[in-house]
């Protein structure tokens, strides 16, 4: 294929948002937010685009990925008080035992589809859930893992501590930047195209000779390891783990996030998404007590007339003036 | 040994008639619109939180009109939620209906999105109307408390939940298989097209479909409540049974939901002899190993699960 195609590796898009998100602790506190929403935006929106290798990429949807997230929040807990307080340790644990747990998951349903696929995720996402609401030895049950310490990040000469809300956030926008780094260039690598193949028509992938079993495993695996690494942060960043984010209610928040942003059709969707679950949370819930209410009728409205989400309404904005007929095909695969 | 394994049996039976009720409304919607119904957990808690409201009696009226109602036996009141509530439910399916009619023919995974959204809002609703406390739903004395029997204390409420139950799928099992509604369903089910060349309306039929599904999940809640307490997260708890039987029976299949319903419920009836706090996950590892080896379910036929 021409070299020159290929999507190069540092996009105007992608250094903007880096650089949003660099100099967000300047300004975060005096539009009336503080720091730790921050923290929390970049956790879940690193959540997000790990979440959006299965939706949005590979078009599986899965309603059971909190299971992954709270496994690697519980992992990172569990490393640190029985292995060794060492930040890369902890995360390797998350990352490694989440890997794990999405292999196991994607044995069973790497060759389900569709409804069935997401049925099957909800059931696994729900057993996980179940056994870390039982499991007092191992997870403290409904309480939790406590006193999980925010653990300094090891380098080497140096050990830079994050203890601090604005500390932890840079060393949580440093992993969201690799992150989004590394799944920019998967997305754009020849596996990424199998990948997007396997989106549009399975079966045509698997004529051509693509192993499309092979193929959903590994971005099961790798999707989950992911949601591992951002269970593990959101960890330390609450000091601690509960098994909350594993319950069908978190799963589904973040198919609303992946999906409000635009998962579907655009690749920082997510982190839109994120954005904007937050910041409803945050401002409506001022409000109002019943914040998911009004946020759960604008994901009502967003699925029935932009289910592109708000990256796809921006896009459409855009290229208003003429009506592009190149798009329709992609918006109905979509 | 038997012995002590008969109350947990018993139970497991009760509990899988229920569940194979709220999984039949939820079946009807799921065969003719294709669509998976999130939402269906919302409207059984609904039924739970009207029952309640009629019940106690803590409706929006005026408060001598109020006290009245109050002065009506229990007996009386009970019958009256379990006949009003899912009346009262209904107009919600009508507004799903409506808002899912967008989604038909389109990938089912906007339907699922759509409903898990709209059981987002309903849950809340129901917070922000009744706060996020448990509710106990009264019954009359002639259903609750105990009897002894074998030496061993038997709820009383559990039979009476049983006998509903089979009632109700018995009703259900007349309404699809002898009548002209049901006929037009399970045809509308299979093939849309030719029941609407045969100039049958199939947006009323949808409608009325919906309107049925969410009164028998309605009917559930009622029936559930005063088992499992009337809470914001009932709806979930119910809602992922459901699936779990349909998808276990075999999409489209009666008889197989009736019997995936009493399977889950034996399962889980009798784990919970051996390890209470563990049964529910029971249900869950069961759908796997099922579906592992027989993807469409025991029952099941080609369906819109596999595209």
């Amino acid at each position: 294929m021409d070299a020159r195609r290929t999507v190069p590796t540092l996009t105007p898009a992608m250094l903007v948002t880096w650089a949003l998100f660099a100099t967000l602790p300047f300004w975060i506190e005096p539009i009336g937010l503080y720091h730790y929403l921050g923290i929390e935006i970049l956790i879940f929106a690193t959540y997000a685009l790990a979440y959006n290798l299965v939706l949005g990429h590979a078009g599986l949807p899965s309603f059971g990925h909190g299971a992954f997230f709270g496994i690697g929040a519980y992992a990172f807990g569990l490393a640190q008080f029985n292995i060794a307080p060492n930040l890369w340790i902890c995360l390797a644990v998350a990352v490694l035992a989440t890997a794990l747990a999405g292999a196991l998951v994607a044995l069973f349903i790497s060759h389900r589809r569709g409804i069935y696929f997401s049925l099957m995720t909800i059931a696994f996402g729900q057993v996980f859930w179940f056994v870390a609401m039982k499991a007092h030895a191992i997870t403290g049950g409904e309480d939790g893992l406590l006193k999980i310490a925010r653990l300094p990040a090891d380098l080497g000469l140096t050990a830079i501590p994050l203890e601090t809300n604005v500390a932890l956030y840079y060393g949580v926008l440093a992993m969201f930047m690799l992150v989004s780094l590394g799944l920019w260039r998967l997305i754009h690598s020849p596996f990424g195209r199998v990948v997007k193949a396997i989106k549009q028509n399975e079966e045509r992938a698997r004529f051509i000779g693509y192993d499309v079993w092979a193929c959903k495993f590994a971005v099961i695996v790798l999707s989950a390891a992911l949601s591992g690494l951002a269970g593990g942060l959101f960890a330390m960043a609450q000091r601690s783990a509960f098994p909350d984010v594993m319950s069908l209610h978190y799963s589904g928040y973040i198919v609303m996030m992946t999906l409000i942003g635009g998962g579907l059709v655009s690749f920082w969707g997510p982190v839109i998404g994120a954005v904007v679950f937050f910041l409803a949370r945050d401002l409506i819930g001022a409000l109002t007590t019943s914040w998911m209410l009004w946020f759960g009728l604008l994901f009502v409205i967003l699925v029935l007339f932009r289910p592109e989400g708000l990256a796809g309404l921006f896009e459409a904005l855009r290229r208003k003036p003429p009506p592009a007929p190149v798009a329709a095909p992609d918006a109905k695969e979509a | 040994m038997l012995i002590d394994l008969l109350p947990h049996l018993v139970n497991g039976l009760t509990l899988g008639l229920l569940f194979a009720l709220i999984a039949l409304g939820f079946m009807l919607i799921l065969g003719l619109m294709e669509q998976i119904n999130l939402a269906h957990g919302s409207l059984f808690a609904l039924g739970a939180y009207f029952a309640f409201a009629i019940a106690t009696p803590r409706l929006p009226l005026p408060p001598d009109m109020l006290k009245i109602w109050a002065g009506v036996p229990l007996g009386w009141r009970y019958t009256a939620a379990i006949l009003i509530a899912p009346v009262l439910v209904a107009p919600f399916g009508v507004v799903i209906e409506r808002l899912m009619r967008r989604t038909y023919g389109r990938d089912p995974l906007y339907g699922l999105l759509l409903t898990f959204g709209i059981a987002m809002v309903l849950e809340d609703l129901i917070r922000a109307v009744w706060g996020t406390r448990d509710y106990v739903l009264p019954v009359p004395r002639d259903i609750s408390g105990g009897f002894l029997f074998l030496d061993l204390i038997w709820s009383r409420y559990r039979f009476w939940a049983a006998a509903f139950a089979i009632a109700a799928i018995a009703i259900v099992w007349l309404v699809v298989e002898r009548t002209r509604f049901g006929a037009m369903v399970k045809a509308g089910a299979h093939d849309s097209e030719i029941v609407q060349a045969l100039g049958i309306d199939l947006k009323k039929l949808r409608t009325g479909v919906f309107v049925f599904g969410t009164m028998l999940a309605a009917l559930a809640g009622v029936i559930l409540a005063p088992i499992w307490g009337i809470r914001p997260h009932m709806g979930v708890d119910a809602v992922v049974p459901a699936f779990l039987v349909i998808v276990l029976g075999g999409v489209g299949s009666f008889w197989g939901a009736v019997i995936a319903g009493l399977l889950v419920g034996m399962v889980v009836g009798l784990s919970g002899a051996y390890a209470s706090e563990w049964s529910l996950l029971s249900m869950y590892l069961l759908l796997i190993l099922v579906v592992t080896f027989r993807a469409r379910g025991l029952f099941g036929k080609k369906s819109v699960l596999e595209a």
